[in-house]
């Protein structure tokens, strides 16, 4: 606090700016926790509203969920299911993923700006017009309804290439000379000297990928077709759907789904954190 | 698939001279990029293949038949028009919003006056986590027309009238960003962020030294060092707004919009292609959306400089 | 050295995964669906002996649809211990089920054996070869026992495809609090030009609207014209919007709400949350939708118990028709099934069948499509509606049973439904243009766009 820099007002100010910016930003997902934890009658008499009536608090929405009742019976394979795929997904997504997008950033070679362009038209396609194909491809592949049907089109991503590819851009190209000196190999390169330096940005990305593996609906929905191997999102959107009049299961299931991928998040933020202080130290 | 041949082989020699030569300084960069070239052979060639023909075709079960560029005439249609144009004002706000003001606001997160950074990190990136399903039912009710709602209870502090935010064109592309800038602003500061922490202390340091002011390293340092990552937040933006389809179907549900002021080109597929059961024309509308991404996202990298600087 | 070995085996068996999963392809490539396998060919070998259960496959996308099917075949293997079923019924939501199944029907692979489709929705499957299997052999001979607009909707070619779970017939639900305040009685409202004199007392002495109508939807519009014996798509799918009575129902009621004696409803329409904060704040005193919007009244409008009574629709003329029968959801059977008889019992015992029908109402508050079991004492049996809206139901609706006229749904439907929502509907409630100029543009470009 004897420090020099003259941080106190401009700390104060920037703290405020982001403690707004908070509120605006949780203010949903707290109106949501509220209904959630009281009768649906309430929603429809009061609208989305923040009043705190702890008289007709209740965890019963939550109950309903575990009782098993209208169709939540599977509700713990869901769970589950949910969770391998999205553990394996980001696993191999980040692996695969980073690897090619360092493989594009580091090395000059034949044919680099057409893989490039490839990989953006790739994720520019929109998944609708080829999910037909890819369906028919799927089945073909003896993938339909199996975890690796939900996994392997879409496990070396077009989005997290492109990333790590920018972010490799930013590295000292120094090191890999150095490390050749040392002997090692290419791969070595990468897996020994490079991937720690990209700490920051296999953090950001396993928030991320994470992310969109735990709430991917489209193809999951299409290429799964057990009940007892839905998704989580497929699973609780069956409940939740507005056809089905059960707001009480909607919010709370809402709230469940949200909180395994923020404690993921609450983790993982940390672990980017530090592999700043790797990154900056070297550097 | 000939590509996947070398493996079992690189295999076979591992850790002896074979390996090397698959590892050594020629050959490495292929080995890194064959996942994805493995990936797009496998999954992505013959269906994308499959949708350009699907393009040219009427598609029903039982029944397909060529029909040469009718689907591609057809596109001349006000609906195309309004899908695209919407598309096109999503994108272009978006870009004006979600860039610079998560840049912004991860600069300040990675300040050293920054206190309390993990919180505010954390709260404005919550609203990521959401499920299209739970962001859609909050963000119906907030931008509701009763007088009670959430917007209009916000804006009357200030004066205004309750609008019916869902009914106007203009309101509802107001609506679709704000939706856009609190589910992706934080995702947007996280990439920002990623970026910010691999560069050294020692740049900002040295430049103390030689009595840079604050905003004077925002531009000289930070700025240019950010290039890369702020290049790849254009681009996906460029992607997102095309490819936006979500938001308009949270807020709309998925029997289309009041005058389609909602309809988003990805949404147009959507509505040809599953409502109708006409996927030949909804192919013909990706296959003219990805041509349209396509060669936005080329130009605006050219523009950038992005081939230009590294080849 | 050793992550490079680590990373190559990581590597090796992503492409074994790939690679193993090609040559799989061309060692048998006709026959698939690796892991549903064990279950179909169960199915496919039990049906025969019957002694072993057959595995049936439904999807619906909504829960209590899945939940009655539940029930049903628990009741079927009570009664049939030759030919039990082990049913799956899968709740879906709306929108992917359907295209879950027209992916499934377009690649010939991984339809289910049976499915519920939408009203709005069936027409799409009508399209090519239909890929639905002929219910002629269980349909026709309930024909006479059945409200018939109720099959009709799923046929082509006089053919039956579907048979629907209930008959939606359109009622009027009368806030009886605001009625009596303004000291107007329901039952005098006979008549839509009743409406305009009685309403109007209503909307004066109680100080909020008579009745509302959808601002953008089709659930006013639809079934005031089809009081009429009139519709927005003809019986051969030819565009017919613009009808003359269309346009006349539609300029009364723009009349109505300029009179201020009807408003137009708050939200997009009726199943809004706006709507029903609105009315069960007593925000009008009525309005009129089918019968299956009774449970957003008992779920939704809990303030309004016991307020609220059920009386016919006003007709347009006396004598005229007081009903119509709007929304429903088709059970069909597609052509992937591997247990296609039994798979039409079941049909035929869930849907068609005195008991089904019962339990129609019963378990899910709807109005069966079997007339007889309407007068049947298990429908007077107390329940959570008689406790809402008293127990004179089912008189209502007997009432009306023979003024319920067919709707048209072909395949131009669901384009003419989407014009009528968002284009039509909205321009005239929401932009107040003049209702004509509107409907004979929108019908123009609806002709011209289905080439009808």
């Amino acid at each position: 606090m004897v420090e020099k820099r003259p941080g106190k007002l401009p700390s104060l100010l920037l703290i405020i700016l982001f403690a707004a910016l908070s509120v605006i930003a949780l203010f949903p997902l707290f109106a949501l926790f509220l209904a959630s934890v009281k009768p649906a009658s309430e929603l429809f008499r009061f609208g989305l509203n923040v009043r705190l009536d702890f008289d007709v608090m209740t965890w019963a929405n939550y109950k309903a969920i575990f009782s098993g009742k209208g169709g939540s019976q599977n509700f713990f394979d869901w769970y589950r299911n949910s969770l391998v795929i999205t553990a394996v997904f980001t696993f191999l997504c980040l692996f695969l993923s980073s690897m090619v997008g360092y493989g594009l950033a580091m090395y000059r070679f034949k044919g680099r700006t057409l893989v490039f362009t490839l990989v953006l038209a790739v994720m520019m396609i929109p998944v609708e017009i080829i999910i037909l194909p890819l369906y028919k491809l799927s089945i073909d592949l003896f993938i339909i309804d199996s975890i690796w049907g939900v996994i392997l089109p879409f496990v070396v991503a077009p989005l997290p290439i492109f990333f790590f590819r920018q972010f490799a851009m930013g590295l000292p190209k120094d090191f890999m000379d150095a490390g050749r000196i040392d002997g090692c190999t290419e791969m070595g390169i990468f897996l020994r000297i490079m991937v720690p330096l990209m700490l920051p940005a296999y953090g950001a990305m396993t928030i991320l990928q994470a992310l969109f593996s735990w709430n991917n609906f489209l193809w999951p929905v299409i290429v799964l077709r057990s009940t007892e191997k839905f998704t989580l999102p497929i699973g609780l959107a069956g409940l939740l759907s507005p056809t089905s009049n059960n707001y009480e299961v909607l919010l709370a299931g809402s709230i469940l789904t949200i909180l395994p991928i923020l404690l993921l998040f609450l983790f993982f933020q940390r672990f980017f954190i530090e592999g700043l202080t790797v990154g900056g130290v070297k550097g | 698939m000939n590509a996947g041949k070398q493996v079992p082989n690189g295999q076979r020699g591992g850790g002896t001279v074979k390996t090397r030569t698959l590892n050594g300084q020629k050959l490495a960069p292929y080995l890194f990029i064959l996942p994805f070239i493995l990936s797009f052979l496998i999954f992505f060639s013959y269906p994308l293949v499959n949708a350009v023909l699907m393009s040219f075709q009427r598609v029903l079960p039982g029944d397909v038949a060529f029909i040469g560029l009718d689907n591609y005439k057809r596109l001349l249609n006000p609906d195309f028009y309004k899908a695209l144009l919407n598309s096109t004002r999503y994108t272009f706000w978006t870009l004006l919003v979600l860039i610079p003001l998560p840049l912004l606001l991860a600069v300040f997160l990675n300040a050293k006056l920054m206190r309390a950074r993990n919180f505010f990190r954390a709260s404005l990136f919550i609203p990521a986590l959401t499920s299209i399903v739970v962001a859609g039912i909050i963000f119906r009710l907030i931008f509701s027309e009763l007088d009670g709602a959430i917007m209009n209870s916000f804006i009357s502090w200030f004066g205004f009238d309750s609008q019916k935010w869902l009914l106007s064109p203009s309101l509802s592309m107001l609506a679709l960003v704000v939706l856009a800038t609190w589910r992706w602003a934080g995702i947007n500061i996280l990439y920002f962020l990623s970026a910010l922490q691999s560069i050294p202390r020692e740049l900002y340091e040295s430049a103390d030294i030689d009595g840079a002011g604050t905003i004077g390293k925002f531009w000289k340092i930070t700025i240019p060092l950010l290039r890369p990552i702020t290049i790849y937040v254009f681009t996906i933006t460029i992607y997102g707004g095309y490819a936006m389809f979500t938001e308009s179907f949270m807020l709309w549900g998925s029997r289309g919009s009041p005058q389609n002021i909602g309809l988003t080109m990805v949404g147009y597929i959507y509505q040809q292609g599953f409502q109708y059961f006409d996927l030949g024309f909804g192919s013909t509308i990706g296959i003219t959306l990805l041509g349209i991404t396509l060669l936005v996202s080329m130009l605006q990298l050219n523009v950038l400089g992005f081939f230009k600087k590294e080849d | 050295m050793r992550k490079t070995g680590i990373a190559l085996t990581a590597l090796t068996l992503f492409l074994t995964t790939a690679l193993t999963a090609c040559g799989g392809n061309n060692n048998n490539g006709t026959n698939a669906s690796s892991t549903a396998a064990p279950a179909d060919t169960e199915a496919a070998t039990s049906e025969a002996p019957a002694a072993e259960p057959t595995k049936l496959t439904l999807w619906t996308f909504v829960q209590q649809h899945a939940d009655f099917y539940n029930f049903m075949a628990a009741e079927w293997n009570k009664g049939n211990p030759d030919q039990q079923i082990v049913l799956d019924a899968q709740n879906i939501p709306y929108d992917d089920m359907h295209t879950r199944l027209l992916l499934a029907l377009q690649s010939g692979e991984g339809a289910p054996d049976l499915v519920d489709i939408e009203q709005s929705k069936f027409p799409n499957y009508m399209k090519g070869n239909v890929q639905l299997v002929e219910l002629n052999d269980i349909v026709e001979p309930e024909i006479p026992n059945i409200v018939k607009s109720r099959v009709d909707i799923y046929s082509k070619d006089g053919k039956y495809y579907g048979v629907d779970l209930h008959v939606g017939a359109t009622v009027m639900y009368y806030n009886k609090e605001l009625m009596d305040k303004a000291g107007v009685n329901p039952d005098d409202i006979k008549l839509w030009s009743d409406v305009e004199t009685l309403g109007k007392t209503v909307a004066e002495k109680t100080g909020v609207p008579f009745i509302t109508f959808e601002g953008a939807g089709n659930w006013s519009w639809w079934p005031a014209i089809n009081q009429m014996k009139s519709d927005q798509v003809g019986p051969n799918g030819e565009i017919t919007v613009d009808d003359p009575r269309n346009i006349q129902a539609m300029s009364f009621f723009k009349k109505l709400v300029d009179e201020k004696i009807a408003a137009v409803s708050p939200g997009v329409g009726h199943d809004t949350p706006e709507y029903k904060a609105f009315m069960n704040a007593g925000g009008a005193a009525a309005v009129f939708m089918p019968f299956w919007f009774m449970n957003r009244f008992t779920d939704e409008m809990p303030d309004l118990k016991g307020k609220m009574i059920i009386r016919p629709m006003p007709a347009w003329e006396t004598g005229g028709n007081r009903s119509a029968g709007m929304g429903g959801t088709g059970l069909s059977i597609t052509n992937q099934t591997k247990s296609l008889e039994i798979s039409k019992k079941f049909l035929a015992y869930a849907k068609l069948s005195k008991e089904g029908n019962i339990q129609v109402w019963k378990q899910l508050g709807m109005d069966p499509i079997r007339t007889e079991v309407w007068s049947d004492p298990a429908m007077a049996e107390s329940n959570k509606f008689t406790d809402y809206f008293g127990t004179d139901i089912f008189a209502t609706l007997t009432e009306i049973k023979d003024e319920i006229y067919p709707v048209n749904i072909r395949e131009t439907s669901p384009k003419v439904f989407d014009a009528v929502r968002n284009e039509i509907v909205p321009k005239i409630f929401q932009f107040g243009e003049d209702p004509e100029t509107v409907i004979k543009k929108a019908a123009e470009a609806l002709r011209k766009d289905t080439g009808q």
